[in-house]
């Protein structure tokens, strides 16, 4: 049981990184980028290159793989998003799906489909607690979570750019009208977005193995979790994904492995039906 | 005397022009095959199973290449057309419809069964010979006698695997794991049957969908029903995770399954304590072999594509092969290619031997193998019950 805790509580760590990064974007510009497992799978195989193919020390590929997705964030937007804007939504979101599909057969021509193994940058022996094994990825995927919410938290509360960036998912146009840089603030939600993809990336590729369609499932399961959670709100994106990944855990064990996947819509729709907005969606009225 | 002598020259000048008339013939079969004798491929090579429809196009198009470079069938060059199947059966129906445009005079199927499910029936209404890797054993089942298939398919290795691993390793209490698509249930079942052949039952049984990559709770599951081995069918990226997640768990099983076990693939991704111990029984790999021109082989594969040859690679280049033996006898007539291809009978191929059935199966040998860290050895080859 409390192995099944453990093991479900990682691998909701994970939907719920993918989950904050899609919500960064999505509070930003409305728009669910539907890419963002993709942009999952980049950071892993950037991370890859610099510390498997060229060797670099696991730091120094974090590093540069934060850099490199933080440019692509910005790429993606000039070519998705800034296009299509004032165009209908639907039309940018499938606009997404499309350059999701695009970028994992980018993956495919540049590391070929063979899955690959990223070090983890912390080594040792697990954990053992009452027979429970826990590694020290785990524990690391853990803090990460934490220290990367804490982070995201503090960023859009305290800080001026947090709040211009609030500002900006509030009223667009009424932002542009009082002197805030949309197209900067936009530009930043777009680059944290897609670090944090790339962050997840990193986490998921020592144990999951990096594979070009790696990111399709997770970042569904990262939506999922945000319509869980009550899409916009960041503790309840990381609430959902934890309860997800406990529900996939368990489910598995208990009812049936079969339906893995499913259980995460079964929740999902269950949950929508009790609580429209998810679990911890805000009340609001419609924008005029 | 004389007369005897007349009669003598007369037959032996007849049998003379007779064994020269046919060989005449047969080379004008060969010599009248087109220009450039056209060949379809249909193969995943983007979505999720790009990394088993690379090992088909990679074996083919090698086998191709050498062929060509040796002056082709009978002075012909072979021209390959490859299409794309993705992930999906519609599309490699789409996929087969454009390659049946061409008219080629033989057809290379996919190793994925759905794929080939999906375009069996337009390929037996053109009457084009159509050789598959696909594993499901209901493939050549379909009645079409223009199907062949060169890979040896799940219901030999859902017969195999439970027999060995009851009665040479002893494990009367295995839990079963497998990837819960076309492949893995079908397999899945079949062992279920076998092992109740045995009067052995199951300790649990569990899948997991392709894109899964957490298996903790099914291999918990085993573990807490006391399994005393794992029997694990699956592809070369999740039987990796499960050998991974099984060591993290501390689970000890002794493991067998199918040649994801032992697929380069899934050794490049595992340490040596991870990977040591592991039992697979399937289509022939070309990693054990110590003979010189089959290791040399392997590295120029390795070198062009920068992806290890495995079972599929071997069976799509010896198919290529077979085709070329048989063009050579029997000229570009596609009926003549079909029926010698169901009268195959101990042709040598790179690992194994292969020879028809009345099914249209050619392939009857498989290996079994153990992994000492992460070097695959072959315990053995063992045949099909009947060849």
């Amino acid at each position: 049981m409390g192995q099944l805790v453990v093991n479900g509580l990682a691998l909701g760590s994970i939907y719920a990184l993918v989950a904050l990064g899609l919500l960064l974007i999505f509070n930003t510009v409305q728009i669910v980028n539907f890419a963002q497992g993709q942009l999952l799978m980049l950071g892993a195989f950037i991370g890859i290159s610099c510390a498997v193919t060229h060797e670099l020390p696991v730091v120094m590929a974090w590093a540069i793989t934060m850099v490199a997705m933080a440019l692509v964030g910005i790429v993606f937007m000039v070519l998705v998003y800034f296009p299509l804007r004032g165009r209908p939504a639907f039309l940018v979101i499938l606009t997404t799906i499309a350059m999701g599909i695009v970028l994992e057969n980018l993956a495919l021509i540049v590391w070929g489909p063979l899955p690959v193994s990223l070090p983890s940058p912390v080594r040792g022996p697990p954990a053992r607690f009452a027979g429970v094994v826990v590694s020290m990825h785990q524990i690391f995927i853990f803090a990460t979570l934490a220290v990367i919410l804490l982070l995201q938290f503090l960023f859009l509360t305290k800080t001026r750019f947090g709040i211009l960036m609030q500002a900006t998912a509030q009223d667009l146009h009424t932002a542009r009208l009082v002197g805030i840089p949309v197209n900067r603030t936009i530009a930043v939600a777009f680059a944290f977005g897609a670090v944090l993809s790339g962050i997840a990336g990193l986490l998921v590729a020592p144990i999951f193995l990096a594979e070009p369609t790696m990111g399709g499932s997770l970042g569904l399961k990262g939506f999922v979790v945000s319509v869980i959670g009550g899409f916009g709100n960041l503790p309840g994106a990381v609430i959902g994904g934890l309860f997800l990944g406990l529900i996939e855990t368990f489910g598995a064990r208990y009812i049936s492995s079969n339906f893995r996947d499913a259980y995460a819509f079964i929740v999902m729709i269950a949950v929508l039906v009790a609580w429209p907005r998810g679990l911890f969606g805000e009340k609001s009225s419609e924008k005029v | 005397m004389f007369y005897v002598s007349l009669k003598t020259s007369v037959t032996a000048v007849t049998a003379i022009w007779l064994s020269v008339a046919v060989a005449a013939d047969a080379k004008a079969d060969a010599a009248s095959c087109p220009s450039s004798i056209p060949f379809g491929l249909t193969t995943a090579l983007t979505g999720n199973l790009a990394l088993l429809g690379t090992q088909a196009r990679n074996g083919a198009e090698f086998a191709v290449d050498e062929i060509n470079a040796g002056g082709g069938i009978a002075g012909k060059k072979i021209a390959i057309t490859t299409e794309d199947t993705g992930a999906s059966s519609t599309d490699a129906l789409n996929a087969m419809n454009r390659i049946l445009e061409g008219k080629p005079l033989f057809i290379l199927g996919s190793m994925i069964s759905p794929h080939v499910f999906a375009q069996t029936e337009v390929v037996t209404k053109s009457e084009t010979p159509f050789l598959v890797g696909a594993t499901n054993a209901k493939v050549t089942m379909q009645g079409s006698k223009w199907l062949f298939r060169t890979h040896v398919h799940d219901g030999q290795l859902a017969e195999l695997i439970p027999e060995y691993l009851v009665k040479t390793l002893g494990k009367t209490r295995p839990g079963i794991m497998a990837v819960a698509d076309d492949y893995g249930l079908g397999a899945s079942k079949g062992i279920q049957a076998a092992l109740a052949k045995l009067k052995v039952s199951p300790a649990a049984v569990a899948s997991y969908a392709p894109s899964d990559k957490d298996m903790s709770a099914q291999l918990l599951e085993i573990k807490d029903k006391d399994a005393d081995s794992l029997i694990l069918f699956g592809r070369p990226a999740d039987v990796t995770l499960v050998i991974k997640q099984m060591n993290d768990l501390g689970i000890k099983l002794t493991t067998i399954g199918n040649a994801s076990i032992v697929a380069q693939t899934t050794l490049n991704n595992l340490s040596a304590a991870e990977a040591d111990g592991g039992y697979a029984i399937g289509g022939m790999i070309p990693q054990t072999s110590t003979d010189a021109k089959i290791m040399d082989w392997s590295k120029r594969v390795q070198d062009k594509y920068k992806v290890p040859a495995d079972n599929f690679t071997v069976s799509y280049y010896d198919t290529v092969y077979l085709l070329k033996s048989i063009i050579e006898k029997v000229g570009c007539n596609k009926p003549a290619i079909r029926d010698a291809l169901a009268a195959t009978k101990d042709w040598k191929g790179m690992l194994i031997s292969y020879q028809a059935d009345g099914q249209g199966d050619l392939a009857h040998t498989l290996g079994i193998y153990r992994n000492k860290g992460k070097t695959p050895e072959l315990t053995g080859p063992i045949k099909e019950s009947g060849y």
